[in-house]
């Protein structure tokens, strides 16, 4: 179809436009290398496998804004379809002769598969069609409706190309060219149909209706589609749509490890004359997969949408720490600005206050439909500025300085750590001093907070009811250290680890059993790394244990509650424990609604990753507030003479949503309750002053 | 500028305190570092990064333990640390203040700092004494050194929120009620790379140290009365407030 002028013109053009690609990726890709070795993964071609897969049906989209994602389906198949309808439309231009229209008739070779003709142009017909109606919806939601979930905080540390509008420029680029070479490719078929309309491309059909035949349309409508795809793949490997590109590559990279198990502060794989500091100063300090995550982020903001500080207004977002990254990294590469490398991430990607703002949740990382965590990113600066002596929040110190002499951060002596066991009405097992069965490990709050010791006691007399072989450490159980590593105080956190790791070797047991999905966590995903080979359970795992076994029997049906349960984040999303607590509650009896953010989709309550020990509280509706808001929506007015109930399984929880109903103003309407207060209700244990003494 | 900081290892009030005879029961009890010693700490720090010079801390040695302490106090950028190893967790401020001074007598101070007070003894004679023995000037309540040559200029707290500013001229004592920043936080693992790498000067306590004081006796405090919580709408708590007070003749 081209003349050998055209021809030529197209060569050089492909040719710098390779080029050109070549470069922009070979620069992401030297600029991702400088990042750290990070942690090891394994099978890497079949993890990209299943990354090829997730991303070929779309599944990671999914996890949020349903609608939207189906449109970015459309988008994806779109594009996909086009990777083939660039390729055949090339051949039409260097080929003398190449025709598909009319399933192929044109073509000077022998049986042609016309079918399989027919069945392409009429797919690239169609997506075409899809294309340009997604396109056109997403240029509406950014331009015309402009839509609040793709903008960011007034208070949020923007990149000054951010703030001056980066990211709609690159999304108008896009836009535009979908627009431009999907409408020109349409055209420059409906031009081909000189014998009137082929049903197999509908849409080019009725173009060829409107505008008729031409040769000169041809060449016109065939320059522009493919001008602009030269043009626009190396433009891609510039902005933020690397997207296409880096996310099947991000998602087949991403990390491996249990989610609650936090990368090293310095990487395990050591390499020779470099010393590493830990945690993160610059950009370069992270891991090399987490320095990739920045090109696989489209800057879609689910993960905001889903960002506990976020909804407290606080200046944290997790997407505008990827695209800072992103574009910390152009300016250093693409833009000649090397030395903008050695600016502090607290500078350049993340506020110091957005990075005190993150309670460790993981909704972020959970919710990312390319594998991105800017979490561990936060995480890892936090480590280094308590290293570099960053002043840190007085009461996160106060914890720290309590963790680090007392072991606990509520400033209490070790030994009050036992003090609600030697007031039970039966004696509590020392399991340092004897063999128990079950070790059960307290936590802070639980054995120090005047509010959570009722609660405590009650666990210790179902635990006794079942007659279940139990002991604590008493004095020697030290905090867990799961809050400590996530606000970065790695240090403390190996000096805490020995501790109760001396403690557990003085003890004789079988398996683990906490109350605190915090200290939980940690204990079962990163003892292991310090040694420990038990078996860790949540009591609700245990409790749920007991009753299926038969030691301990429901004897009331609590159908005068109407109750919801708050999934944990260190309990649910972290380590997938959504069953036990809902299969308890249906066993009480008790009518059970569901709020719409539960299991994995959970919301904090904004207490997690130190967030509990911040002297200054920050003003607005904070999270356990909106999450109880959400509750007494979700319970609606039809409770009748049912109590309502917010039940929880951690700690924390217990004191947040008690706070948070009070400030609310919604004392009377709801309660905040622990599971096992209603286990206790339902299988008849009661406190000793208005039952009979429990058999020890 | 040379700064000597004398701290003091005391028992924690984080447990419940064990009264054992006479005394505290000392095997009962972890020990801390005085509270307002981390504050000297963190003031000598301070004018070592403004100014340069040397910052030394000294303590007695109680029980064994103030190795903990001052590898906490080279974290936190001391220089040198030096312990007097006394084994008597009995010895007051005047004996360790004896001792202290015995010690600090040859470091050629500019300047020595000391809590203003300590939670145990309570009674702020640490610095005083170690002033006194060493025949320096001593300034109490400070709350900011600034260091000018051979001479400070020194805030010092009164009473009802005044203050004064003084300037003091250099070799002296000064008891510090708190450092213009809060004292900074030494990260574990700085502290356990301290406690890996650093030496600790160990001196014996020399001079004739006497108690100044003599225990009668110890108990913990009986409850004498409590607080009664008054419940009910913000209405009824009034009327009941009233209703106490004319009870009580005040109103």
């Amino acid at each position: 179809m081209l003349t050998p002028v055209e021809k030529i013109i197209f060569i050089l053009a492909a040719i710098a436009s390779v080029g050109f690609t070549f470069h922009g990726f070979k620069t992401i890709i030297d600029s991702i290398r400088k990042g750290r070795p990070a942690p090891e993964l394994k099978n890497i071609p079949g993890s990209l496998l299943k990354a090829g897969i997730a991303v070929l049906f779309q599944q990671t989209i999914f996890k949020a804004r349903k609608l939207l994602s189906a449109i970015h389906m459309g988008l994806f198949f779109g594009l996909i379809t086009y990777a083939f309808v660039n390729l055949t439309d090339a051949l039409e231009g260097l080929i003398p002769g190449f025709d598909l229209v009319y399933g192929g008739k044109h073509l000077p070779y022998e049986n042609v598969p016309t079918g399989l003709i027919n069945t392409f142009n009429l797919i690239a017909d169609v997506m075409s069609g899809f294309l340009l109606i997604a396109i056109t919806v997403f240029f509406v939601r950014r331009f015309i409706t402009k839509d609040k979930a793709l903008t960011f905080r007034d208070n949020v540390l923007l990149n000054p190309k951010v703030k001056a509008g980066g990211q709609n420029r690159d999304s108008l680029v896009v836009d535009v060219f979908v627009v431009m070479h999907v409408g020109a490719r349409l055209m420059s078929q409906a031009f081909r149909l000189t014998e009137g309309a082929d049903p197999f491309m509908p849409i080019a059909s009725f173009l060829n209706g409107i505008f008729g035949a031409s040769e000169v349309g041809v060449h016109v409508a065939w320059w522009i589609s493919l001008g602009w795809v030269m043009f626009i793949i190396p433009y891609l490997s510039r902005s933020k749509h690397t997207h296409f590109f880096m996310s099947p590559v991000n998602l087949g990279l991403a990390k491996q490890n249990p989610r609650g198990q936090l990368d090293p502060a310095v990487p395990l794989k050591m390499i020779e004359g470099t010393r590493f500091d830990p945690g993160a100063k610059h950009v370069h300090d992270l891991a090399w997969t987490r320095v990739l995550d920045a090109y696989a982020c489209v800057q879609c903001n689910r993960c905001q949408d889903v960002c506990p500080a976020n909804f407290y207004q606080r200046p944290l977002s997790p997407s505008a720490l990827e695209v800072n990254k992103r574009y910390l990294l152009k300016e250093a590469t693409f833009g000649g600005h090397p030395e903008k490398l050695e600016l502090p991430l607290t500078e350049t990607v993340i506020s110091p206050e957005a990075v005190w703002s993150c309670t460790t949740c993981y909704a972020c990382v959970r919710v990312c439909p390319v594998g991105n965590e800017p979490m561990a990113d936060i995480v890892d600066i936090r480590r280094r500025m308590l290293v570099d002596g960053y002043e840190i929040d007085s009461g996160v110190q106060n914890a720290l300085q309590s963790l680090a002499t007392n072991g606990n951060w509520m400033s209490k002596g070790k030994r009050l750590r036992g003090k609600w066991a030697k007031e039970m009405e039966f004696p509590v097992k020392d399991a340092t001093a004897e063999p128990v069965d079950h070790l059960w490990f307290v936590g802070d709050t639980a054995s120090f907070d005047e509010r959570v010791i009722p609660i405590t006691k009650m666990v210790a007399r179902i635990f006794n009811a079942a007659g279940l072989d139990f002991g604590i450490l008493y004095k020697e159980e030290s905090n867990a250290g799961n809050d400590v590593r996530r606000v970065g105080e790695e240090g403390l956190f190996e000096q805490l680890v020995e501790q109760n790791m001396a403690a557990f070797g003085k003890s004789q047991f079988q398996r683990i059993v906490t109350t605190d999905p915090h200290s939980f966590n940690t204990l079962k995903n990163e003892y292991p790394q310090f040694g420990s080979e038990w078996e860790v359970k949540h009591y609700t795992v245990t409790l749920l244990r007991l009753i299926e076994e038969g030691k301990l029997t429901i004897k009331n049906k609590l159908s005068n509650y109407k109750v919801t349960f708050h999934d944990p984040c260190y309990l649910g999303r972290y380590n997938g424990g959504f069953t036990a607590p809902r299969k308890l509650l249906e066993l009480c009896g008790v009518e059970f609604v569901e709020m719409p953010r539960n299991c994995e989709n959970s919301f904090c309550c904004g207490a997690g990753g130190g967030q509990i020990w911040m002297g200054k509280v920050a003003p607005g509706e904070r999270p356990a507030e909106n999450r109880i808001k959400e509750a007494l929506t979700t319970f609606g007015e039809g409770a009748g003479d049912k109590t309502q109930l917010f039940i929880v399984t951690c700690p924390k929880d217990m004191i947040m949503y008690s706070d948070a109903v009070k400030t609310t103003g919604n004392e009377g309407k709801i309660e905040v309750r622990d599971i096992v207060q209603l286990i206790a209700e339902a299988v008849g244990v009661e406190e000793p002053k208005v039952a009979e003494p429990v058999a020890a | 500028m040379n700064i000597v900081v004398a701290i003091k290892h005391i028992p924690s009030i984080a447990d419940d305190l064990p009264v054992s005879g006479k005394n505290v029961d000392f095997d009962s009890v972890d020990f801390v570092l005085n509270e307002w010693d981390e504050h000297s700490i963190e003031q000598a720090v301070l004018i070592k990064e403004a100014v340069g010079g040397t910052v030394t801390v000294v303590g007695v040695d109680l029980i064994g333990e103030l190795d903990n302490v001052l590898h906490l106090a080279l974290a936190k950028g001391a220089d040198k640390v030096v312990k007097i190893t006394a084994d008597d967790p009995a010895a007051d401020s005047h004996m360790q203040a004896k001792w202290l001074a015995e010690a600090i007598k040859g470091m050629g101070a500019n300047m020595v700092f000391a809590g203003v007070q300590a939670s145990n003894d309570l009674d702020g004679q640490i610095g005083p004494m170690i002033a006194a023995y060493l025949d320096m000037p001593y300034i109490g309540g400070v709350s900011s050194v600034e260091a000018n040559g051979d001479s400070a200029t020194v805030n010092k707290e009164f009473a009802g929120g005044a203050g004064a500013k003084y300037s003091v001229s250099m070799p002296f004592v000064a008891g510090v009620q708190a450092a213009p920043k809060p004292p900074r936080y030494a990260p574990v693992s700085k502290v356990r790379q301290m406690a890996q790498t650093a030496t600790i000067e160990t001196v014996s306590p020399s001079g004739d140290a006497s108690a100044g004081l003599a225990f009668k006796n110890m108990a913990p405090p009986v409850a004498t009365g409590h607080a009664e919580m008054i419940e009910g709408s913000s209405k009824e708590v009034a009327a009941k407030i009233v209703e106490l007070l004319k009870s009580k003749g005040l109103a």
